[in-house]
């Protein structure tokens, strides 16, 4: 160390009172501070120094570290959704990339479905019919395909039923995400009963 | 880190050079504080690294009662005069994610402009939407 060109030891820091800064530090921790440490403002500041950072150390020693009990849920939690294999659908537009999580996509056009009464989703995915280029994202917006699987209520028109789920995918995919559907597999894979649904019309139950 | 240059002014009336430096960390905090506030925002979602420093951060509270205005779900990369933005978004299910997302670029790198003078470039990823909200 280097002060205006005057080279100074670093293991014999001298004060300005021509006192070692060591030897004064290490008094005020032995509690046996002279006549000259006790008077000498420049050992007073060291000691003063000293005191402060006791006083801390003994504060940070005293204080129980008690982690919450959900410390190691929040840690795998968090190393859980950070592993998840993720895909991405590019969604144009005209400030720069953007992208959606498959996943989630998928979990909008499903939830959409799900609010259907007479349908239940299995099962929701979303592809990408032509996988875009690096310069693609502020093009125009990439087709998807989706495949969804339901069960319908027993006793539901199949043909029409899976034409009001087409119509539900395209509306949502268009309104909720931004993406353009160019293809829908739809696969009924199975009947449910639904004993709370009257078709309209019929007469209440008594 | 990048600098801006400003000619100033000395108290002489000599013009002095004045720089303006502007990290990574300024950048990602004024885009975390402002991509929060888009309408249909959630919340963001922070990465790996984020996530164990916020829970470290619970435990170990700071002591000066500093309040720091959080970059999870915000990384910034400023150079050549440029910053480059990453914001990763949880929104409520019944937005238009493309609308949302066009409108989280275009709010922050505004504000980003505004603040710091560096144009920005923002990419937004939506790694979930909720249902219950």
């Amino acid at each position: 160390m280097a002060v205006n060109g005057t080279h100074v030891q670093p293991e014999h820091a001298q004060l300005a009172c021509g006192r070692d800064a060591a030897v004064a530090w290490d008094a005020a921790v032995a509690g046996r501070r002279d006549a000259h440490q006790r008077a000498c403002p420049h050992c007073q500041a060291v000691a003063e120094d000293q005191r402060l950072l006791a006083s801390a150390v003994a504060e940070l020693h005293e204080e129980a570290l008690e982690p919450p009990a959900s410390l190691v849920e929040q840690v795998m939690g968090a190393v859980f959704a950070e592993i998840r294999p993720a895909g991405y659908l590019p969604l144009p537009t005209r400030h720069g990339r953007a992208r959606i999580d498959r996943v989630a996509a998928a979990g909008v056009l499903r939830h959409a479905v799900d609010r259907m009464p007479a349908v239940r989703v299995r099962s929701c995915q979303i592809h990408l019919v032509d996988p875009p280029g690096p310069d693609d994202a502020t093009q125009g917006t990439p087709p998807v395909r989706v495949r969804i699987s339901v069960t319908a209520r027993f006793g539901l028109d199949l043909i029409s039923a899976t034409a009001r789920v087409r119509q539900m995918i395209l509306a949502a995919a268009a309104d909720l995400l931004g993406l353009s559907v160019t293809a829908i597999d739809i696969d009924v894979v199975d009947v449910h009963d639904d004993p709370s649904w009257a078709p309209a019309g019929a007469d209440a139950p008594s | 880190m990048t600098s801006e240059e400003h000619p100033a002014t000395h108290w002489d009336g000599v013009p002095a050079e004045s720089r303006l430096h502007v990290s990574d960390t300024v950048v990602a905090r004024v885009a975390a504080y402002h991509a929060c506030r888009v309408p249909g925002v959630l919340r963001l979602r922070p990465n790996l690294a984020q996530s164990m420093t916020g829970i470290a951060s619970r435990l170990l509270a700071p002591r000066d009662g500093e309040h720091r205005i959080s970059t999870d779900g915000v990384t910034a990369v400023v150079e050549g005069g440029r910053a480059e933005i990453s914001v990763s978004v949880i929104t409520r299910w019944g937005r238009n994610c493309r609308d949302l997302a066009d409108e989280i670029q275009r709010q922050v790198a505004e504000q980003v402009q505004s603040y710091t003078g560096l144009p920005a470039t923002v990419s937004v990823t939506i790694t979930d939407v909720d249902y219950r909200s």
